[in-house]
């Protein structure tokens, strides 16, 4: 079985590509997990702050290399510039995706569902006014201001890149903060707070209007550095958003929803379930999306609250 | 909250939402070149001053609002509001003929204006109307009619009156003298819209100088018109239709010919057409019309039952004679026209105005036909829609209204342009299908269902493989003509529904969202990826036209539309009286115990599991009748018609029409398809998106419940403030404590 033989060669290099596509899916779950956790709802809109991130660190980045050839400490420079600038875009459009689809129909007491259609509505339009903004060709690469391809070490028969490298790296320095700042932090208690009760954490003196504020511009902050990272492998256009975020709900859902820890768990298996198993000789890449949806599908029939159980407050 | 503060915050809002105003109508679009170029020729250009002066008028509407607060109960207002509404709509977002369009005929107001200054056939007064003159009569007659409700002196009632009279009468004018320049088929409906916006404002400039009360009672003096002589009104309308239709209105229209009712008498003679149309367009139609008009309005103003009885036998006569007539007319008509063969679409606007106008009689008569059953006794369990069973039941009026939107769906589509004709036909009606279908999923058993799509596309595929238009056939004994396909398309997708609930049932609500959405996307990669060869893959299937063979009856649906238009109507109505009974049913009030509290329905004696698996396949099964439908009118499909977001858009039409609301599903599903077709002429076609995306968001912050909302919603909305923390009321409000 030559076929099975390759599959097992290319194994390493599979986890490595895994992980990668894990990690973003992670980052963007949390901004999932985080809103669920506080206000029990899918913020469908998310995928576009994802890709809000990602045109604004673009124009940041084509601003400072331009057609310059850029190197030496300036590299780096441009990546924080570049992750900076997507996060907060995505922190600002989460800001005001909140005040504008949310916060105007929590203080008219609507029905759940109508928070999902006006978030879908939101959906429609970011994604839009941004292709009629920056065009809705679906190739706009980056700049290409330091070999992304670049062999940092192997391991085995493995490449790691130097793009691999910093999403992953990023991705984990990025959960490690936000599972100290929601566990250690007053704000983090707040978020915490009114995930498990709302009325009775208001009722403590935790304004709640701000704390979901919050949590949506911390869930777009996430998203806005995902979606540099992601636009910086793959490039940028404006309906990037639609396949990341729907991986990344499922696994926010995998990983059981609400709770951040799973929403991060659940992001890298997804990203590893998707890369082997469509790897796998009998399969083919054609099937990625359904390999995902299939492999969300057994473990919640297994789990039905996701692996690591729901509340964000319980949880965590 | 500082209200100095809030006030600072509201004026940031209201620029910041010119802003995007100014962003969204920029006509600039990006490249890749240069990014900021749109931003800048939106923001960065003196048309900016524009966008911020809206948004300022705005902030200072709301913010002076309340000063107005002691007038906006006055008589006069809301027909004033609903006037000026109707012009500016009519005179910015419809259509008017313009004729330097080619095609369609189809022109913005202010497009007409360019092309009545450049054309010097038309009169002064035309070019001055396109110009400023309609713009400054509606501001005058507003001012006016302001000044009227304030003041109450009877000269600016009158002033108001005659400014609103002499605007409809030269937008009339106006109008014929544009239609003059080239005779071309006119489908606008911008100028009737102006008339009537018109004549509304004098209406209410009169109301607010003559009403005796100090508050304004519109519903109340709706009541009052529609009860003096009981039915009267719809005679009356049915009376000025029927005169059009008769006298004005084309019959049969081709190439060469536009025949009104007494011209297509002897273009017709000796052509072959039956005795009874013959004899119909010689003088029974006319006897018709007088006897069902006549009859009608007096037996409404006399309240007489028997001659009640004879003005509803000759109002169905006449609906039956006329079509029966028109049927004839379409055969006859390739000879007489036969570039155009047998086909409806040779048909004119009148015939079928004629049958609107014989249900409106019909209509008047019922009010007092239906009268004697209003000792029934009550079914009322309390429940909102057998209620309203009750109330169609034993008031007459809203018999007159339900069999006067019959009338409109059976007559009016075939007026219709031919592009319009398409919409209805091909989107809309199968929207509304599946979202009436969605309806029983999402709205009355409260699961969220995002890969409905799915079932749609199980249907057209079992249709597809049925009648051996996919590369894998059927065996011969199951090889069957598309009518046939109907049972086996809808019972796949019950047992598809029944496949795909049965693990996944006892997931709660956002698992079930996106276990559905997984199973969408996965049938949708089947159908593209063609395992085994069996769906051919992204190039889809050529399906046939049905046809239906029965005794004499033979009925081929082909590339007309009217037809398809009949058969949907009947899927439709069959669909909606089902699911109308469903509701008020124990299975009915069983989705509503589950859709509140699942637990608390459980501990009370309803079997869950039975009721949500009953719930996912009878909205999966309405989505197969979607899609034998689809598969058949439209001939074609590839499966990148069955997009996930295509399946989020059909959950978006319930929510936005008001969710386990029947009325409101389907209400939702035809403006927002409708909405992309019209937005069409209106905006840059990639923009289209966007309007729609800004409509649904804005329609959910203003309005939560939906555009017809369920009533037992609406009263969760309204009735009481400090609702339980449940399915439907789990977000926490702003501002609470």
């Amino acid at each position: 079985m030559s076929q099975s033989e390759s599959w097992l060669q290319q194994l390493p290099q599979n986890i490595v590509i895994g992980l990668e596509q894990g990690s973003v899916y992670s980052l963007i779950a949390l901004g999932y997990t985080l809103v669920y956790g506080v206000l029990q709802l899918i913020n469908f809109a998310h995928s576009e702050v994802f890709m809000a991130g990602a045109f604004g660190s673009y124009l940041v980045v084509d601003k400072i290399t331009g057609t310059r050839h850029i190197q030496g400490v300036m590299v780096p420079l441009t990546i924080i510039a570049g992750m900076l600038t997507g996060a907060l875009t995505g922190a600002a459009v989460a800001w005001v995706l909140e005040k504008v689809a949310y916060k105007t129909l929590r203080r008219n007491g609507a029905p759940k569902l109508a928070f999902l259609i006006s978030a879908i509505g939101a959906s429609l339009f970011l994604s839009n006014l941004a292709g009629k903004l920056f065009d809705r060709l679906p190739n706009n690469a980056f700049p290409v201001y330091f070999d992304v391809n670049h062999v940092v070490f192997r391991i085995g028969s493995a490449k790691v890149h130097v793009l691999e490298l910093l999403i992953i790296v990023t991705a984990l320095v990025m959960m490690v903060f936000l599972d100290r700042l929601v566990n250690r932090t007053k704000l983090g208690r707040g978020i915490r707070a009114v995930a498990e009760d709302a009325p009775t954490a208001a009722l403590m003196g935790i304004d709640i209007d701000k704390t979901i504020s919050r949590t949506f511009v911390i869930g777009g902050a996430l998203a806005g550095v995902a979606g540099f990272m992601f636009g910086t492998a793959f490039g940028v256009f404006n309906l990037m958003g639609f396949t990341p975020g729907v991986k990344a709900f499922a696994a926010a859902v995998l990983g059981g929803i609400g709770n951040i820890r799973g929403a991060m768990i659940g992001g890298l298996i997804l990203g590893q379930a998707e890369v082997l198993i469509s790897a796998l000789p009998f399969v083919g890449a054609q099937w990625n999306d359904v390999v995902s949806f299939v492999v969300l599908v057994a473990i919640l029939l297994v789990r039905p609250t996701g692996i690591l159980g729901e509340r964000l407050g319980r949880a965590a | 909250m500082n209200s100095a503060s809030a006030t600072v915050r509201r004026l940031v809002a209201c620029l910041v939402g010119g802003l995007v105003l100014a962003l969204m109508v920029g006509k600039q679009e990006g490249n890749r070149n240069d990014f900021g170029i749109a931003f800048h020729e939106a923001v960065l250009k003196p048309r900016i001053a524009i966008f911020l002066a809206i948004g300022l008028v705005i902030f200072l509407l709301i913010t002076f609002w309340p000063l107005a607060g002691p007038y906006l109960t006055r008589p006069g207002v809301t027909p004033l509001g609903a006037g000026v509404l109707t012009v500016v709509a009519a005179q910015t977002i419809m259509n008017w003929y313009d004729p330097l369009v080619n095609d369609t005929g189809n022109g913005k107001f202010s497009a007409v204006r360019s092309a009545a200054d450049s054309t010097s056939a038309l009169s002064q007064l035309t070019v001055w109307f396109f110009d400023w003159l309609a713009w400054a009569l509606v501001a005058a007659a507003l001012v006016a009619c302001a000044a009227a409700i304030v003041t109450r002196l009877k000269i600016f009632g009158y002033l108001v009156a005659a400014v609103g009279v002499a605007g409809a009468v030269l937008a009339y004018l106006a109008h014929a003298d544009i239609l003059n320049v080239d005779n071309r088929i006119d489908h606008s409906l911008g100028v009737y819209a102006d008339v009537i916006g018109l004549l509304v404002i004098a209406g209410a400039g009169v109301a607010a100088v003559y009403s005796r009360t100090e508050t304004a009672d519109t519903r109340g003096f709706f009541k009052a018109v529609m009860s003096w002589r009981p039915g009267l009104p719809f005679a009356v309308v049915g009376l000025i239709l029927g005169l059009f239709a008769y006298t004005i209105d084309g019959w049969f229209g081709a190439l060469q010919l536009n025949d009104t009712f007494a011209q297509a008498r002897p273009d017709f003679a000796g052509q072959g057409l039956s005795v009874l149309a013959t004899q119909y367009l010689d003088w029974l139609g006319w006897v018709l019309f007088a006897g069902a008009a006549a009859t009608s309005l007096l037996a409404t103003f006399l309240r007489h039952r028997l001659l009640a009885w004879i003005a509803a036998a000759a109002s169905v006569a006449g609906v039956v004679l006329t079509f029966s007539t028109l049927w004839s007319m379409t055969n006859v008509g390739a000879d007489v026209a036969p570039q155009f063969g047998v086909s409806w679409q040779n048909l004119g606007a009148g015939g079928f105005v004629a049958c609107i106008a014989y249900t409106l009689f019909l209509a008047s008569v019922v009010t007092l036909l239906v009268r004697g059953r209003k000792g029934t006794k009550s079914t009322g369990n309390g429940l909102p829609v057998t209620s309203m069973i009750d109330q169609v039941r034993k008031s007459p009026i809203a018999t007159s209204f339900l069999l006067v939107a019959i009338g409109f769906a059976l007559f009016y589509p075939p007026t219709l342009p031919i592009t319009w004709q398409n919409v209805l036909v091909g989107q809309i009606g199968v929207y509304v299908l599946l979202a009436v279908g969605l309806n029983v999923v999402v709205g009355w058993a409260g699961l969220l269902d995002l890969g409905y799509i799915a079932f749609f596309e199980i249907g057209a595929y079992t249709t597809a493989y049925l009648v051996g238009a996919l590369p894998v056939k059927p065996p011969s004994w199951l090889h069957m003509a598309p009518i046939v396909a109907i049972p086996f398309a809808v019972g796949a997708c019950l047992i598809a529904g029944v496949l795909l609930g049965a693990p996944t049932l006892r997931l709660r609500g956002d698992y079930l969202a996106i276990v559905t959405l997984g199973f969408g996307e996965i049938i949708q990669i089947l159908a593209i990826n063609n395992p085994g060869g069996f769906t051919g893959g992204p190039q889809g299937p050529t399906i046939p036209h049905p046809e239906l063979h029965i005794g004499g009856l033979n009925i081929t649906w082909g590339q007309d539309n009217l037809p398809y238009w009949y058969l949907l109507l009947v899927m439709l109505i069959v669909v909606i009286v089902l699911f109308w009974r469903l509701e008020g049913s124990r299975l009915g009030r069983a989705w509503a115990a589950i859709r509140e509290d699942e637990v608390a329905a459980q501990a009370t004696g309803v079997n869950t599991t039975r009721a949500k698996l009953l719930a996912v396949s009878i909205g999966a099964s309405t989505s197969g009748l979607a899609g034998w439908f689809f598969a058949t009118q439209i001939g074609y499909f590839d499966p990148s018609l069955f997009s996930l977001q295509t399946s989020i858009l059909i959950v978006a039409y319930v929510v936005f029409g008001g969710m386990g609301s029947l009325p409101g599903a389907m209400a939702g599903a035809a403006v927002l398809t409708w909405l992309p077709q019209f937005l069409k002429d209106q905006v840059p076609p990639n923009d289209r998106q966007m309007w729609i995306g800004a409509l649904v968001l804005a329609m959910m912050i203003f309005r939560p419940a939906g555009l017809l909302p369920a009533r037992r919603r609406k009263a969760e909305l309204e009735g009481f403030d400090d609702a339980p923390m449940g399915e439907t009321m789990a977000v926490p409000r702003a501002g609470a404590l």
